[in-house]
């Protein structure tokens, strides 16, 4: 009965004791691509693509044109008129491909998604339809490919500067999104994102 | 009776320190005593289905600051909720720096459904500055329309 006391004492007391164990994991290669890593410089990075695309997707929703129409418009989003004219290296598909992938599976379809960039592989697969060469497959024929309603554009832009004296880099960097009615040019749809970063290390973008 | 009188002064010296730390401070005043004050305990020692969860200081339809290098240098003004034309739930909090320095906070929102599970991915972390002692708006849209009912917005100082 002592025993049994004292254990139940004990562990009475240990309880009472607990708390967070606040220290750091165990180190990995991996790291988290929406906040900054070891490797950081004054470019566009992981943690922004992440985060314009997530919030260009969001805004593009709350838009009535285009995430409540009676009829869900077909919308062409890819890199063809997302042009870069900043002075950070980058590849414009990561932050276009991102786009689309996230609002596709976000939409539901309160959009409809047109592949532009699959426009030449559809086309060959319908030809050899057409010619007889394959079958036609399950889905009915259509009469043409899909004309998209929307279409994404924007412009990467920056500005430097650098202090010759501490060899400081600053970089502003501004992404302008629009979304083009491809009847009548209207741009119904616009969202920004844009920061400045200033840093001494040297990252070089590959 | 010596021992009242020491007890006494040296309760009077307290009152006096503690009358010297009230400097007035230009505005915003933040009262980090009476948020501290506000939060509230729950005993229970691990989250079970229908019994208030130990995570103390994160419920549901609030801003939390997640982060403790920051917990008493901001001051959330508040927090609201609206629909938009589309049916989306966009969260608006005005955050306020109660510093003499300028600061970098980031913000994201996790969404959720009636049964309180999350509805959607929690959205992406937004960076939010502030000028010493002013305040800026941070705000975030839901993905999901009807299916959103609650939300909980975590805030960290960006690193």
């Amino acid at each position: 009965m002592r025993r049994l006391t004292f254990v139940a004492a004990a562990a009475l007391l240990l309880s009472a004791c607990q708390t967070v164990q606040n220290t750091a994991g165990t180190p990995t290669t991996y790291v988290d691509p929406s906040t900054l890593g070891p490797v950081k410089g004054v470019g566009i990075e992981s943690q922004d693509i992440i985060s314009m695309t997530d919030q260009m997707m969001r805004d593009m929703l709350a838009e009535p044109r285009l995430g409540n129409a009676a009829t869900p418009p077909n919308v062409i989003i890819d890199a063809e008129y997302f042009v870069n004219e900043s002075s950070s290296r980058l590849n414009r598909n990561t932050i276009t491909d991102r786009l689309r992938v996230g609002l596709q599976r976000a939409a539901q379809g309160r959009m409809q998604f047109v592949g532009r960039h699959y426009a030449n592989m559809v086309d060959a697969e319908r030809k050899l339809k057409r010619q007889g060469v394959i079958d036609q497959g399950k889905n009915p024929a259509a009469a043409a490919q899909k004309g998209g309603d929307y279409r994404l554009g924007g412009r990467i832009t920056s500005l430097d500067s650098r202090d010759s004296k501490s060899g400081m880099t600053q970089r502003y960097t501004q992404i302008v999104f629009e979304m083009a009615d491809l009847e009548s040019g209207e741009i119904v749809w616009s969202g920004i994102y844009d920061f400045a970063k200033a840093a001494t290390d040297d990252v070089i973008y590959r | 009776m010596n021992k009242v009188f020491a007890a006494m002064a040296g309760l009077a010296g307290i009152a006096a320190l503690g009358g010297c730390t009230q400097v007035q401070e230009p505005a915003p005043i933040c009262n980090m005593a009476g948020i501290a004050a506000q939060r509230q305990l729950v005993a229970l020692p691990a989250a079970a289905p229908n019994e208030p969860s130990p995570l103390l200081e994160m419920p549901l339809n609030s801003v939390s600051i997640t982060d403790y290098t920051v917990m008493n240098k901001l001051f959330v003004r508040n927090v609201v909720a609206q629909r938009t034309p589309t049916g989306t739930v966009k969260v608006v909090s005005q955050i306020v720096n109660c510093t003499d320095y300028p600061l970098n906070v980031e913000a994201r929102t996790q969404f959720y459904d009636q049964a309180q599970a999350p509805s959607e991915q929690v959205s992406a972390w937004k960076r939010l500055n502030l000028a010493p002692r002013t305040f800026n708006t941070y705000s975030e849209n839901s993905i999901g329309t009807r299916t959103v009912q609650y939300y909980m917005v975590e805030l960290k100082e960006t690193r």
